[in-house]
């Protein structure tokens, strides 16, 4: 019997899904690592339904650890992108304001997002509106840069189409430059969200009393795996779920972007 | 005259670059005033970075520098060769495709920060968990690019070898991997930067030398000098690696 194209993938998937937790469920079972080093997958899904509910022994629930982190690193991705895109497009448009701008944006792009939680926890503390504000300077660099760049392949034809038509300036931008640069944007506003939300576990790795980053951490230090694979999960699924959502509202929002 | 408005325009617009560096001297030297203990002025962040050079005491700036280097340096390579590999395998056999690439996709979402607190509980906290930790930053956009270069060859090659009469190993390293080569260094360009970011992060959380832990560590005794002269160096070889790779690859891949 054979079965032939997409049917066949999906078994073949499965098949390959169902092995990887067997393998895993089984080297922790029969010790080939020791318990206090991995969990096997049944117990990690059993932590994580209990964790739903039961606040031990990391002192808050899975939802409030989501919550926490979720609210952070939203408020600062929203930041970013209400700051980021506007200046990209600014630079993208006006040679000007890219002077100014691409010079600073320039020496302060290569420093990695997590190297400035020191600075900023050192100034501001370690408090909400510090990781706020980490998150905002980690997701701001790759908004800007798309918008930017978004604005800048705008073709000069249309722009001299828009001219010769009598556009103000103000027009050519909103009309022809913005509209063409949106999917440029979303581009953009993909890897700020995903920028933000690795920034915001490393920041709670270093220093929270709260969020999924500290619960991992504290599952190291009281030698729980469960705890911290349960919580590597809800990372990983929560960040491609937010990228999924976001590409949901690309579509609706710039139909014309792709294909 | 036009000529003219375009050079005036020219050097307004230098005048205004250097106007934005203006920016942040004056903004730092406002947050020195205003906290005189805590931030260091330009001026005497860099009296602290050549004491600290001329004059090292303990650990030495180099010293920390190197600890960072050669982590990089050991897992960028192992997951060059390891993520070529596995992203080859992905596009050239269907079989190992669909057995192995929903793994690494249910895997892939995981940023390797998040890896860092389960990697030092597997191996400690030597220098093989940070390669780890580097190690699986670097992995992944190889093995992506690698993969997609590889679906998004023109078919036309392919065909091109089979006319050719060339054997399954033959299209293989004469056709498919030339031809997905561009891709491969677009993400081994990706994964150079994120070793970098990496092995900071992973220093940070849990080290005794490089540059991360010289940050964090300043920050604990609240040093702001040395951060700033961390990030000094952090960002500076930063683009020195980004632009020394643009080099290589305009040598090894000139098309």
């Amino acid at each position: 019997m054979k079965i032939k194209g997409k049917k066949r993938t999906i078994i073949r998937a499965v098949i390959g899904l169902s092995s990887f937790f067997l393998i895993w469920e089984m080297i922790v079972r029969l010790g080939i690592i020791p318990r206090n080093r991995m969990s096997p997958f049944t117990e990690v899904i059993a932590t994580f339904i209990r964790k739903i509910t039961d606040p031990t022994p990391d002192g808050a629930t899975i939802i409030e650890h989501f919550l926490t982190s979720f609210s952070v690193a939203f408020s600062g991705f929203v930041v970013a992108a209400l700051i980021g895109v506007p200046l990209g497009m600014m630079m993208g448009y006006n040679r000007y304001a890219k002077a100014y701008a691409n010079t600073i944006f320039e020496i302060l792009r290569p420093i990695p997002p997590i190297a400035w939680i020191p600075i900023i926890m050192l100034l501001l503390g370690i408090g909400t509106s510090a990781k706020i504000f980490i998150i905002f300077v980690a997701a701001v660099v790759p908004a800007v840069i798309n918008s930017y760049t978004g604005i800048k392949r705008v073709p000069e034809v249309y722009i001299n189409v828009g001219k010769s038509l009598g556009m103000s300036h103000f027009k050519i931008f909103t009309k022809i430059c913005i509209p063409h640069a949106l999917p440029a944007v979303f581009t953009g506003l993909r890897l700020s969200l995903n920028t933000a939300w690795v920034a915001l576990v490393a920041a709670e790795l270093l220093a929270s009393t709260k969020g999924l980053g500290y619960m991992i951490q504290i599952g190291r230090v009281l030698a729980k795996p469960e705890i911290i694979i349960t919580g590597m999960i809800v990372i990983g699924c929560s960040g491609a779920v937010m990228s999924g959502l976001l590409g949901l509202f690309e579509k609706r929002f710039a139909k014309w972007s792709r294909k | 005259m036009t000529n003219d408005g375009e050079k005036m325009k020219k050097a307004l617009c230098a005048v205004i670059s250097l106007l934005s560096v203006l920016t942040i001297l004056v903004f730092w030297y406002m947050i020195s005033w205003k906290n005189p203990e805590l931030m260091p002025t330009p001026v005497e962040t860099l009296k602290q970075m050549f004491e600290m050079i001329v004059n090292p005491t303990g650990v030495s700036l180099f010293e920390h520098v190197a600890a960072s280097f050669t982590r990089v340096f050991i897992a960028y390579f192992s997951a060059t060769l390891a993520g070529v590999l596995i992203g080859v395998a992905f596009g050239w056999s269907e079989i190992f495709r669909d057995f192995v690439h929903p793994i690494f996709e249910l895997l892939r979402p995981i940023p390797p920060i998040a890896w860092i607190p389960i990697i030092v509980i597997w191996f400690g906290i030597g220098e093989v968990s940070k390669i780890a930790i580097v190690f699986i930053g670097a992995f992944v956009p190889i093995v992506v690019n690698t993969y997609s270069g590889m679906m998004q060859m023109d078919p036309i090659y392919e065909k091109a070898g089979k006319v050719i009469g060339a054997n399954r190993k033959e299209m293989l390293l004469e056709i498919v991997i030339p031809a997905s080569f561009p891709h491969i260094l677009a993400g081994m360009k990706t994964a150079l930067s994120q070793s970098w970011a990496c092995v900071i992060a992973a220093e940070m959380i849990v080290a005794q030398k490089g540059l991360g832990y010289l940050i964090v560590r300043s920050m604990e005794s609240g040093n702001m000098g040395n951060i700033l002269i961390s990030i000094f160096f952090i960002s500076g070889i930063s683009a020195l690696l980004s632009y020394l790779f643009n080099k290589l690859e305009a040598i090894i891949c000139p098309w």
